[in-house]
């Protein structure tokens, strides 16, 4: 396996969908390279802090807005 | 309402990045939802169906806006040699951030960075990314709330984070 095939997988790795045997071979692969070791590292970093920075919620004005909103739209309706 | 109101209004500022068209958004997906009434036969249909349409209505927003901050994937993916092995530094291919704390890397400088490499990506990778990472849908799932195949939701999330990576190493960890 080379770093172009390990990096190419590790999307199904991170995400724990990764048949056993691959598995296994790519982690034979990690353990002898320090490169695919940090980019596994960062990887599964990044979609942390991506979910992180995603993860917002609707704020309270706006809430109260789209209550109005439907309110008015049922209202009319 | 407040069930749902919080996942559209994540899904659809995901996809739009714009707090004013998630709302308008958010308004358009609950008055289908309202005009829809209780034609659903469980909720698990409901939910299935109003991330659908967030992300129907969300992409349609999106058409023809912003388009010049996102750049090319390409340019953010990794570069591999012949033989197989990563190409670039040392310094750079071996460059590991990932200990560095949580409080850090979402504040300040590096949130920002964070923020506007999210900006770049094309609005169906930020659906994806969404509907994975955020809400931690499977595959299948999202690939049915987005209308294409297993195997191109996982391309998409895949090259996504690849980009964000690239972008968050390039800052972090010692230049690119």
């Amino acid at each position: 396996m080379t770093c172009r095939d390990a990096i190419e997988i590790l999307a199904d790795y991170v995400d724990g969908v990764m048949p056993a045997e691959l598995a296994a071979e790519l982690e034979r692969h990690l353990a002898g390279c320090e490169p695919c070791r940090a980019y596994l590292a960062t990887y599964r970093k990044t979609r942390e802090l991506g979910a992180a920075a995603a993860r917002i919620e609707m704020p309270a004005e706006m809430q109260a807005r789209l209550r109005r909103f439907l309110t008015d739209r049922l209202r009319r309706a | 309402m407040a069930r749902y109101a919080s996942r559209v209004y994540r899904l659809a500022y995901g996809i739009t990045r714009s707090a004013p068209d998630a709302e308008e958004v958010v308004q358009d997906v609950f008055l289908q939802i309202v005009n829809k009434g209780a034609g659903f036969e469980g909720r698990a249909a409901l939910g299935s169906w109003i991330y659908r349409i967030t992300t129907n209505v969300s992409l349609n927003k999106r058409r023809g806006k912003r388009r010049e901050l996102e750049t090319s994937l390409d340019e953010l993916l990794p570069t591999f040699l012949p033989d197989g092995h990563r190409a670039g530094d040392r310094s750079f291919v071996v460059a590991d951030w990932s200990s560095t704390p949580d409080r850090e890397l979402l504040s300040g400088e590096s949130r920002r960075l964070l923020e506007a490499a999210i900006d770049r990506l094309p609005e169906h990778y930020r659906a994806v990314l969404v509907l994975r990472d955020v809400e931690e849908l499977s595959n299948e799932e999202v690939a049915q709330i987005v209308g294409d195949t297993v195997a191109a939701v996982k391309t998409r999330l895949h090259r996504a984070r690849m980009a964000l990576r690239e972008q968050l190493t390039r800052h972090l960890g010692g230049g690119a």
